[in-house]
């Protein structure tokens, strides 16, 4: 502007046309940089713009990220809680087989004591068919007291630590057969055990497993001639599994579905004694290792139960 | 068997300390059998304190057979405070009990029980433990020298 008034004030005095020429020049360059400051001032402007809308995308973000992080917040408060809970359940379960391992032995102690002191102080005063009633009385007590402590070691099962270690399987299984023919030996028993066979694996947790199914096997096959036993390892579907194969009565496939089960019994108790926890055991047992456990079978032609176990420790953790 | 000696047996269960009693009877140990039927008269007889404040101090248990579920003061307590008094800290304790828990175990023998007997629900079985025990605590060990 100021410029401008001095162009103007040039004009007003006797100045030349030559001068206004040379004047008009100076006052359209200053009014190019006049314009060219507009267009430098657009541009900043729409910097300023550009730089207001990262501004606002990032409050966007932070705000979306603040929401998240409360998210996860109360995630991680809802797990805590939850293993709390969990925590709690397990005392409480913890107190529970306690209790039963306590109390609910202790009537059935009283029931078979005094029928046993009848038996043994009123004997003379009891008939057979007297004393075979008693007799009936203390069995059943066994059988409730062997319920009971079945019950407690299926839930000891699923507490309890693991300890993973290398297993050798083929030594814990000829072990377990060699001590089923000490337990009975009047049995002709066919082993046939490969070698080498091992997991990784609880030794505890697994010679219980292995024990449950071989004494299944030794139980199963004892109205065979000859019986054969076969511990091995095959390839299935879910890739190398291990397997028990004896040649006994076997099970219709139609109830496959219940062997595992706690308590459930293919067979009546006069053919093949047992409470029906053995199988549940295993199960209990293998899947805790992250194993799988399944059985094929057919009446009178022997069964074969199958199971996996990992090559490397995955381990299912179910404690606290 | 030798008479002068006691047996303290801590029990709370009247049928288990009659089928006891019974069991002993039988193998003719039952004399000098005191009953006590919960962890606090078992302290008390013990230390003559309460209701047994006046017994003659020259009779002691040559063995307590100690229950672990008690009323009032539990099996575990009452061993810890035996074994924490100079006067009964030598008492053989056998550990009566129908747990199979291996804590309660594991728990005795920190508390220097001499003998964890589980009772059987096979009572035959539980008699032959008592005749065993009987025989071993009131004939075969010797006794510590009291002071």
């Amino acid at each position: 502007m100021r410029t401008q008034e001095g162009v103007v004030r040039i004009l007003d005095t006797d100045t030349g046309w030559d001068e206004v020429t040379a004047l008009e020049d100076t006052q359209r360059a200053v009014l190019n940089v006049l314009d060219d400051f507009g267009t430098e001032k657009a541009r900043l402007e729409s910097t300023q713009q550009a730089v207001l809308n990262i501004l606002d995308d990032l409050n966007a973000e932070k705000s979306k990220l603040e929401e998240a992080s409360a998210l996860l917040k109360g995630e991680i408060e809802e797990r805590r809680k939850a293993a709390a809970q969990l925590e709690a359940v397990n005392k409480e379960l913890e107190a529970f087989s306690y209790s039963v391992s306590h109390d609910l032995r202790a009537p059935l102690r009283a029931i078979d004591g005094f029928s046993l002191a009848l038996l043994e102080d009123y004997t003379g005063q009891l008939d057979a068919q007297g004393q075979d009633f008693l007799h009936r009385v203390r069995a059943g007590v066994q059988k409730m007291g062997q319920l009971i402590d079945d019950m407690l070691q299926l839930s000891r099962l699923t507490r309890g630590e693991i300890h993973i270690a290398p297993v050798n399987l083929s030594a814990v299984a000829r072990e377990i057969i060699e001590e089923q023919r000490r337990n009975d030996p009047t049995r002709r028993v066919e082993f046939l055990c490969a070698d080498g066979l091992g997991a990784s694996g609880d030794g505890r947790l697994l010679r219980a497993a292995l024990s449950n199914l071989l004494n299944n096997a030794w139980k199963f096959t004892g109205k065979q001639s000859e019986t054969r036993i076969e511990f091995g390892t095959t390839a299935t579907e879910d890739g190398p599994a291990f397997f028990i194969r004896d040649n006994g009565a076997g099970f219709d496939m139609a109830y496959a579905h219940k062997l595992f089960g706690a308590f459930q019994r293919l067979h009546r108790a006069e053919e093949f004694p047992g409470t029906g926890i053995g199988l549940a055991i295993v199960h209990r047992i293998i899947h805790r290792h992250g194993g799988r456990v399944w059985a094929e079978g057919a009446v009178g032609k022997g069964a074969v139960f199958y199971f996996t176990l990992p090559t490397s420790a995955t381990i299912r953790e179910e404690t606290s | 068997m030798k008479d002068d000696r006691v047996i303290l047996l801590v029990e709370d269960n009247p049928d288990d300390e009659a089928l006891t009693l019974r069991a002993l009877k039988k193998h003719n140990i039952a004399n000098g059998v005191v009953v006590v039927r919960d962890g606090a008269q078992a302290l008390d007889y013990l230390f003559r304190t309460g209701a047994w404040a006046g017994r003659d101090p020259t009779e002691r248990p040559a063995v307590v057979l100690l229950d672990l579920r008690l009323p009032k003061v539990d099996g575990l307590e009452v061993l810890r405070r035996l074994r924490s008094d100079d006067r009964t800290r030598v008492i053989p304790v056998v550990v009566l009990t129908s747990s199979k828990e291996e804590s309660d175990l594991s728990q005795s023998y920190a508390l220097h029980a001499n003998s964890y007997i589980r009772k059987p629900v096979d009572f035959a079985q539980f008699a032959e433990a008592v005749r065993q025990l009987g025989l071993y605590w009131l004939v075969l060990n010797e006794p510590p020298p009291y002071s």
